[in-house]
This record gives structure tokens, C-alpha cells and sequence, in this order.
């Protein structure tokens, strides 16, 4: 009885709050039209997926997607996962890719923001063939590097032969030790551009005041860059290694067309794994797990990208 | 007076070398990052022109020999097997691409328009959820969405690409459309209702046509994305006729692995509308860049 | 033209009231401006008046009707914003048709109307340029006549001048009263400087905190100032306010200030001290009011000077009193140093009065 009307009495409670934001909701109820189609579109693409991937982890399946036979087992598949010698592989696999394909990047495409800042002849040329890489398919990317790499026929390997740096063409994406350096290599390729352009908006924005303050002060080149340029730029670094990091976290394409994961695993990373379980094994419920864990790894990233975001609208609201 | 002589030149001269050594560091890391993009699509477009005899030769020919367009015309041929296939590859690509830039535009733009103007509750929640869709990979909404689609009889169909894709491009469309609003002046629609213009009308006549360049930057980005994407068209379909150009050609030349002129001449003509596209209209995604994500 | 009525107008935010039960009356063919600190809440009333923000509560008509609800197109206003709001895609001629076409007038209705307003202003020659080929005060001028050329029964005015440089401000401030005088216009001007206010405003009504803190002529506020608010903020350089301490001995009132020196009362000041709540009274002086004194004659206080700025015609000396820094000026052929012990006598007449507890003017009877 008493929790009864414990109960009741908080609801009672609850009530003005509740309905004083429903009465908001409802007075701003034709701002909502606006965002409907993207957020139904979102729910519907995005929300379920998720809700049913999280049910699917704590299910075993069987094969071929018949999944009306499926039986409740807890998180007996996220053990099987965590206790797999292959997970910490890829997972290694995945810290190195990440990491070695974001920062190298982001360094190269700042440096090279910085070294087009100046006005040049033929520098709107430049950086249109610098930027090409970024918009072809991956796809394309993966075929031409792999035709690069080639053991038989590639040129790097015919250059290394040429200049007598190596006996025979040496085969890099067939080597346990050089695929994941080599795949690296094509996605910085592919990468760096989009740091390039971030970084080259950003130099932008470096007020020209500063730099000229910091040269009366006597700051040469390097204590200009960074002691203006480089806090300048802070957050726009931050934005654009958190974007290249997820991207990178979540790329497929290139290890998946140029080596699929192999040889031994040497070149698999999560994304590429969790396909092969899912719709290579048909071990649905594996997947899912796996998913799972790395949704709520996406979500720790996810938590300062968006602390770094509005970080910004802070910033500008202050302004 | 002497010293001043004596000291000034030298003084000048260390200045001079100083601001030369970076400038010739820029140099030389520019030339490499040249060579670094440039080459491997050089040797694309060389390799494309060989026969396939000529192409594996070992040490290679710098220069084919006898260069020859037989590959292109070979994709290109709508009589041969290999041109029809081609062809539909390039037509489906190109369909779903452009529905795709023409859905996001159309669900972007006002989406975008309401989180930079209004103030209504959850309005901040809202927006990060959308920009958190950018933190997901496709794979995890792959095996659930494969069964959605299944259930909603949208496999093998582009239907289900289209859909899928539209979600990829918001996110990054609508905050780019945000700065764009954000930099807009209220003030140029207010001025717009008093001058006797609707909400709407002040919108459509006024703010619309401000932010075309960032209303073209975000459909470049939409079908560059679409044009470009692999796993769901790799995934959700399996009938041949349907297939865009990344599985497309990938399941061609898995049967054809020697086939490499083919292979080059297929990648260079599978890149080359959305380079164009691209090149022509930079400035807009350029500056998309520096007014929606920079100075946000 | 129209009339323009305010009535316990209200606009909040959540629990924060931009705007706080104003009423104002604004005559058929007036001038008058909105003056306070940014914050005040006179941009969000002229909003409210516009139809650009919904009003929380009170009334607003415009003319004879009520417009609360109606939308800004239907209010029969025209707007000048702060940075102009010129449409930038389009030229000039375009700017001053929109707001015609908007209203579907013949086309050749809305050519007679667009080049009548520009011989008017003057830019006739700027038709087909766009937005940014113009000066700032080219702009202003384009704003002005897209007000314009709608005839409307009510001018609002956002800020307009404070974008222009200093020197063009005041030829634009001459040239929008004279446009007030020609067109009979009624007009209803924000502006957070004051100055612009007591030249070109009929009446002027003081705002701070969202509340109305007077409304009157310039020169009734200027004379009369209620509150000390409205007395620091209305006038060049402020009138300098120094809080002291009142008693009464032998029948007489008298002020003491900090450093202990005396000040004896009119019998007209001291009525008004009478009035005060508390024994803390608030002397107010404007510098022209206040003589300097090179030595102590009866009725002047002492105080150091501070700070010393001559400006050609005048000299500005201020000083620490009481804790309170005062203005004094003083004729440029009387030398005055910083750090100089100098004398202040106040006019008696002229001096303004406040309840140190209540801030509000103390009266006579």
C-alpha cells in the first residue's frame, strides 16, 4: 500500500514538469516537420539495426539466416570472442591501422595545408591533383595498389630489382610482416587529402593580426606556427583526427579487396573480420557480439568527438 | 656609421636563408607528396593502355610499346559481353547515385534549416544523434539491415541502396548546411517577412539561394558517397543486372585476375565522373568546408 | 501613418523577461527612440512590435487594430536593420521592388516606385549595383529606401547608424531627421547610444532590465532624469554621482562625504533630502554644473584631480570624491595638474538628488 501511494504521489509530482515540457514540445510542434524525414530516416536505417544487433549478440544462430531457430544462450558469445586468440590478433591489427593510418595522415595533410598556404603559380593545380586520391572509389584505389604491390609484375618491386635494392621483387601483401604497413601506405594515400582540406579551411580562419604580432615580437617561422597557427588550429585538429580515426576504425575496403584479412589474419582488422564471420561463417550471433563491442568502443570515440564539437558551439556562443 | 654598414648586409643576408630554408623544406615535401598521389594514377593510366601481354612483362615496359585502347573500346562496346555489363554497371551507378544526392538534398536542407533557426526541446540532442551516425561503421547495421530489407522486400533492389546510402550523406550534409545557415543573418529574413514574404517564402526566395554552395557542396559529397560505396551494393545485391561499378567490376575481374589493362581502364573510367564533377565544383565543397565545419 | 500602442507588453524566456510590462504610446507621426545597454531588452521590444518574436503577453496596436497575432507582413511596417539586411543576391533595384512585388503591385507601378524613391535618396545612379559594391552608408541608404518605397504606416528602426563610421553617423543622423520631418513618419528607433536619441527623437524612452525606466522629451530626461540609471546613462560624459551621508542640525540639512568634508543644503535640496528613506542620498552633477576652485571658498568641497583631457574648447578634469570619480570641465585657459588639490563648488539649482537606497530622484513636495 505504502509504495502505492508512494508511487502515486511522485506521478503527481512528475505531472506539472512533465506536461510544462509536453505543452514546449507541442508549441514547437511545426519547428519538428523540418528534421522529421531525417530523423525517420535515421531511426529507420540507424535505431533498429542497433536494438537488433544488441538481441541478436545474446543469441547462437544457425547458419543460412533462419532465424526463427535461434536459442537464447547469454553472453556465451561474447566469452567465445574475448577468449579467442584471433580477437586479440585483430585487434592489434585494428590499434595499428587506426592509429598508424590516422596520425601519419593528419601530419602529412596539415604539412602539406601549411606548405600550399603560400600563394604559388599553379598551386590551385597542385592541389586539385593532391586531392584526387580522396575522391576515387576505394575500389579503384585497392586495384591499382594491388597492381603496385603485384609479386610478379608490380613496379615497386621492379624499381627495388632495378636499382639492385633487392634480389627478386619482394611480395608485400602476401607477407605476414609487410601486408599491414603496405595497406597502410594505400589508405594514407587515399587519406591524407581530406586532413589537407580541413587543415588548409582552418589555416584560413588563423587571423592574420596574430601572425603579424608575433613577427613585430621577433617569433620566427617555427615559434609563429607554433605559438599562433597551431592553438589556432586546435580544434579543427581535433575534429579532423577524431573523423580520420573513425574512418579509418571503420574502413573495409581496401584490406578487404586487396588481401581479405589474410595471409594467416595478418592484414584482418574488426570490420573486415566481423564480415567474414557474419556473411562468410554465417555465425550471425558471433557477429552481433562483436558488433556489440564495438559499437560501445565507437561510443567511447563518439564521446569526444562530440565533446570536441561542441566544444566549438561553446566557443562560438561565447563570441 | 661603420658598424651599421658592417652589420646591416649580414643581418639580411641570415634572414634571407632562414625564410629560403623553409620555403625549399615546403618544396621538396611538396614534390614528394606529388609523386606520392600522382604516380600510382600515372602507372593506372599507362597499364590501361598495354595489352595484357605487354603489361606482364618482367621488368616492365616505362612505356608501352604498342600503346593501344583496346581495353576501353572493350568496355565501352555494348555488342561484347564485357561492354554490356560494363555499361549497366555504369547506368545503375549513376541512377542510384543520383536519386541518392537528390533525396539527401531534398531531406538535408530543411533538417539543417531547423537546427540552425529554431530553438525547439531536444534540438541539441537531436543533432548529435544525427552526427553520431558518422560513427558507425556499415557493417554493424549490415546484418540487421539484410534481414530489414529482406523483410520489406527491398533486396535486390536499389531501393534498399538508396535508403541505406541517404543515411551515410546526412550527416555530414546537414552540419555542412548548418554553418552555411548559421552565417546566413537572420536579419535577411526578417527583413523578408516584413517586406510582406511568408516563413516559407522568405526561406525559399531568400536563404535558398544563399546557400547554394553549400546545397552543391552537399550533393557532391551524397553522390560522390553513393558512387563510390561497395559493401552494402556488395551485400544487398546479387543479381548481375543490378550491380553498381565497385562490385561490379570487382566481381568481373575475380573471374578475369590476369586481365590487368582491363582492370585500369575499368578503375580510371569508374573515377573519372566523379573527378570531374569533383574538380568542377571544389570551390563550393572547399569553402562548404571552411564555413559549415572550420569556423563552426 | 499610424499610432502605436504598447500595453503592458511582456516577453519571456523561460523565467528570464526580456521584456517587462512595458506600455508606451507612440503618436501619429512621432519620433521616438529606444535607448538603453545592450540587454535592455529595446531590440526584442522593436522585435515584438514587428511581429518577429511572438509576445508573451500585453497588447500592441498599430492604428486602430490590435496586431498581436498577425504576421509581420500584415502589420504594415517597414524595418531598418543594424547591418542593413540588403538582399545579397540582388541589385539594388531588386532590393527596393521585393518588398512591392511581395505585395503583387503592377510592374510598372513598382519601376515608377523604385526610381522615385532612389531620385529621392539620391542613388539613382547605384540601381544596378549589387549589395556589396556599395560604402557602408551607400548600404544604410539602400535600407532606408526599401523602408521606403511601401509607404507603411509605422518605421521601426533597428540600430541603423551604428555599423557607419563616426563621421558618416552624423551626416546619416541629420538626413534620417529630415526624412522624419518630410514624411511625417511615425518611427520607433533602437539605439544603445544616447546621443542619437536626445538629437533626432521626439521623445525618448529609457530602457534597462526589460523594464521602462522613462519616457519622455530629451529634455525633460535630460533635466528630469527619475532614477540615477537613467541619469548616468543619458548625457556626455556622465553625470557623476557621489554617494553621501545626510544629517540635520539646527534646522540645517547637510551632506557629508567620505573624507569627512561638509556640504550645507538649499532649503529646497533639503526638502527633497527629507524624502529619502535612509540617510544615504546620492549627489548627482553634471560637469557643467560643478565650478572649479583653484582654493577653498565657502560652499566647495575638496577633491584631487585625477585625470586631465583638453579638448579644445573645454577641458575635462576628473576627480576622486567620495569614492565617486566626477567630471568637472573647465575653461581651456585654466590650468589644472594631475594630482593638484582643486575645490568643487555644486550648483544648488542644478543639482539632482537620489535615494541611495531606491536609487529614484528624491522631489520636493
Amino acid at each position: 500500500m505504502t509504495i502505492v501511494t508512494g508511487k502515486a504521489e511522485a506521478r503527481r509530482k512528475l505531472q506539472p514538469g512533465r506536461s510544462g515540457a509536453l505543452r514546449k514540445i507541442w508549441a514547437h510542434r511545426a519547428d519538428y516537420a523540418y528534421v522529421l524525414p531525417a530523423i525517420a530516416v535515421m531511426l529507420i536505417v540507424i535505431a533498429y539495426p542497433i536494438y537488433y544487433t544488441v538481441e541478436l549478440s545474446f543469441f547462437k544462430t544457425p547458419p543460412g539466416l533462419q532465424l526463427r531457430d535461434k536459442t537464447f544462450i547469454g553472453f556465451d558469445n561474447y566469452t567465445t570472442i574475448l577468449t579467442s586468440q584471433v580477437f586479440w590478433k585483430v585487434t592489434w591489427n585494428t590499434l595499428i591501422w587506426t592509429l598508424g593510418s590516422t596520425f601519419i595522415s593528419f601530419v602529412l595533410g596539415f604539412a602539406t595545408a601549411l606548405a600550399l598556404h603560400r600563394d604559388f603559380i599553379g598551386r590551385g593545380v597542385l592541389r586539385a591533383i593532391l586531392i584526387i586520391p580522396w575522391v576515387i572509389s576505394a575500389v579503384a584505389a585497392s586495384y591499382i595498389w594491388k597492381w603496385i604491390y603485384h609479386s610478379d609484375f608490380g613496379i615497386i618491386g621492379a624499381v627495388l630489382v632495378g636499382l639492385g635494392l633487392a634480389d627478386q621483387p619482394p611480395n608485400f601483401i602476401d607477407n605476414v610482416s609487410t601486408v599491414l604497413p603496405s595497406l597502410i601506405v594505400v589508405n594514407i594515400w587515399r587519406e591524407f587529402p581530406f586532413a589537407m582540406i580541413m587543415m588548409m579551411a582552418g589555416l584560413q580562419t588563423v587571423p592574420d593580426q596574430l601572425l603579424r604580432a608575433a613577427k613585430v615580437d621577433g617569433a620566427n617561422a617555427w615559434q609563429r606556427f607554433w605559438h599562433v597557427t597551431f592553438p589556432h588550429l586546435r580544434n579543427v585538429s581535433v575534429v579532423t583526427m577524431l573523423l580520420l580515426a573513425v574512418a579509418n576504425f571503420n574502413s573495409f575496403i581496401i584490406p578487404w579487396i586487396m588481401t581479405g584479412g589474410g595471409p594467416s589474419n595478418a592484414s584482418h582488422i574488426w570490420i573486415t573480420h566481423i564480415y567474414e564471420l557474419a556473411f562468410g561463417r554465417q555465425r550471425w550471433g558471433v557477429a552481433s557480439a562483436y558488433s556489440v563491442l564495438l559499437f560501445l568502443t565507437l561510443m567511447t570515440l563518439g564521446y569526444f568527438y562530440v565533446r570536441a564539437l561542441s566544444g566549438n558551439e561553446r566557443k562560438e556562443g561565447s563570441a | 656609421m661603420s658598424t651599421i654598414a658592417e652589420t646591416a648586409p649580414r643581418a639580411q643576408t641570415r634572414r634571407r636563408m632562414r625564410v629560403d630554408g623553409w620555403r625549399w623544406a615546403g618544396r621538396i615535401f611538396l614534390v614528394f607528396m606529388l609523386l606520392y598521389t600522382a604516380l600510382p594514377m600515372i602507372w593506372m593510366l599507362i597499364t590501361s593502355i598495354k595489352s595484357g601481354f605487354a603489361a606482364t612483362q618482367f621488368p616492365p615496359q616505362w612505356w608501352p610499346d604498342e600503346p593501344t585502347l583496346a581495353s576501353y573500346q572493350k568496355l565501352l562496346d555494348p555488342q561484347n559481353s564485357v561492354g554490356q555489363d560494363f555499361l549497366r554497371f555504369f547506368w545503375n551507378s549513376l541512377f542510384v547515385s543520383t536519386v541518392t544526392t537528390i533525396l539527401s538534398v531534398i531531406v538535408a536542407v530543411p533538417a539543417a534549416y531547423a537546427f540552425s533557426r529554431f530553438s525547439f526541446p531536444g534540438r541539441n540532442f537531436l543533432f548529435f544523434a544525427v552526427l553520431l551516425r558518422n560513427m558507425f561503421p556499415a557493417v554493424i547495421f549490415l546484418v540487421p539491415l539484410f534481414i530489414l530489407m529482406r523483410a520489406i522486400g527491398l533486396i535486390n533492389t536499389h531501393g534498399s541502396l538508396i535508403l541505406t546510402y541517404l543515411t551515410f550523406g546526412l550527416p555530414l550534409a546537414i552540419w555542412l548546411l548548418k554553418g552555411f545557415y548559421d552565417n546566413i543573418p537572420v536579419q535577411l529574413e526578417q527583413a523578408a517577412r516584413i517586406d510582406g514574404a511568408t516563413r516559407f517564402q522568405a526561406f525559399i526566395m531568400i536563404v535558398m539561394p544563399l546557400s547554394t554552395p553549400g546545397i552543391i557542396a552537399t550533393a557532391i559529397y551524397s553522390f560522390i558517397g553513393a558512387w563510390n560505396e561497395y559493401i552494402y551494393a556488395y551485400t544487398f545485391l546479387s543479381k548481375n543486372e543490378q550491380l553498381t561499378l565497385p562490385v561490379g567490376i570487382q566481381r568481373f575481374f575475380s573471374e578475369n585476375t590476369t586481365d590487368f589493362p582491363g582492370l585500369m581502364a575499368a578503375s580510371f573510367m569508374m573515377s573519372v565522373p566523379v573527378v570531374v564533377l569533383f574538380l568542377v565544383l571544389q570551390r563550393y565543397f572547399v569553402r562548404a568546408l571552411t564555413e559549415g565545419a572550420v569556423k563552426h | 501613418m499610424a499610432h502605436v500602442v504598447l500595453q503592458d507588453l511582456v516577453k519571456s524566456y523561460g523565467g528570464f523577461k526580456a521584456v517587462n510590462h512595458v506600455s508606451l504610446t507612440v503618436n501619429d507621426g512621432e519620433f521616438v527612440a529606444l535607448v538603453g545597454p545592450s540587454g535592455c531588452g529595446k531590440t526584442t521590444t522593436l522585435n515584438l512590435v514587428a511581429g518577429l518574436t511572438p509576445i508573451t503577453s500585453g497588447d500592441i496596436i498599430i492604428g486602430e487594430r490590435v496586431v498581436n497575432d498577425l504576421d509581420p507582413k500584415d502589420r504594415d511596417i517597414a524595418m531598418v536593420f543594424q547591418n542593413y539586411a540588403l538582399y545579397p543576391q540582388k541589385s539594388v533595384y531588386k532590393n527596393l521592388a521585393f518588398p512591392l512585388q511581395m505585395r503583387k503591385l503592377p510592374k510598372d507601378e513598382i519601376d515608377k516606385k523604385v526610381k522615385e524613391a532612389a531620385r529621392v535618396l539620391d542613388m539613382t545612379h547605384l540601381l544596378e549595383r549589387k549589395p556589396r559594391e556599395l560604402s557602408g552608408g551607400q548600404q544604410q541608404r539602400v535600407a532606408l529606401g526599401r523602408a521606403l518605397v511601401r509607404d507603411p504606416a509605422v518605421f521601426l528602426m533597428d540600430e541603423p547608424l551604428s555599423n557607419l563610421d563616426a563621421k558618416l553617423r552624423v551626416q546619416m543622423r541629420s538626413e534620417i531627421k529630415r526624412f522624419h520631418q518630410d514624411l511625417k513618419a511615425t518611427i520607433i528607433y533602437v539605439t544603445h547610444d544616447q546621443l542619437e536619441a536626445v538629437t533626432m527623437a521626439d521623445k525618448m524612452a529609457v530602457m534597462n532590465g526589460g523594464y521602462l525606466q522613462q519616457y519622455d522629451s530629451p529634455a525633460q530626461v535630460f533635466a528630469h532624469p527619475v532614477n540615477m540609471f537613467v541619469a548616468s546613462f543619458i548625457g556626455s560624459p556622465a553625470m557623476s554621482l557621489i554617494p553621501l551621508q545626510a544629517s540635520t542640525a539646527n534646522g540645517n540639512t547637510v551632506l557629508t562625504g567620505a573624507e569627512g568634508w561638509r556640504l550645507e543644503l538649499s532649503p529646497r535640496n533639503a526638502q527633497k533630502v527629507a524624502r529619502a528613506t535612509t540617510k544615504k542620498v546620492v549627489l548627482g552633477a553634471r560637469h557643467s554644473t560643478i565650478k572649479l576652485h583653484k582654493n577653498a571658498l565657502p560652499g566647495s568641497v575638496p577633491a584631487k584631480a585625477y585625470t586631465v583631457e583638453p579638448t579644445g574648447d573645454v577641458t575635462f578634469v576628473q576627480a576622486f570624491l567620495s569614492g565617486a570619480v566626477v567630471n568637472v570641465s573647465v575653461p581651456p585657459n585654466i590650468a589644472v595638474a594631475p594630482d593638484e588639490q582643486i575645490w568643487l563648488e555644486f550648483d544648488q539649482e542644478r543639482m539632482h538628488l537620489f535615494d541611495g537606497e531606491t536609487e529614484m530622484a528624491l522631489k520636493a513636495n
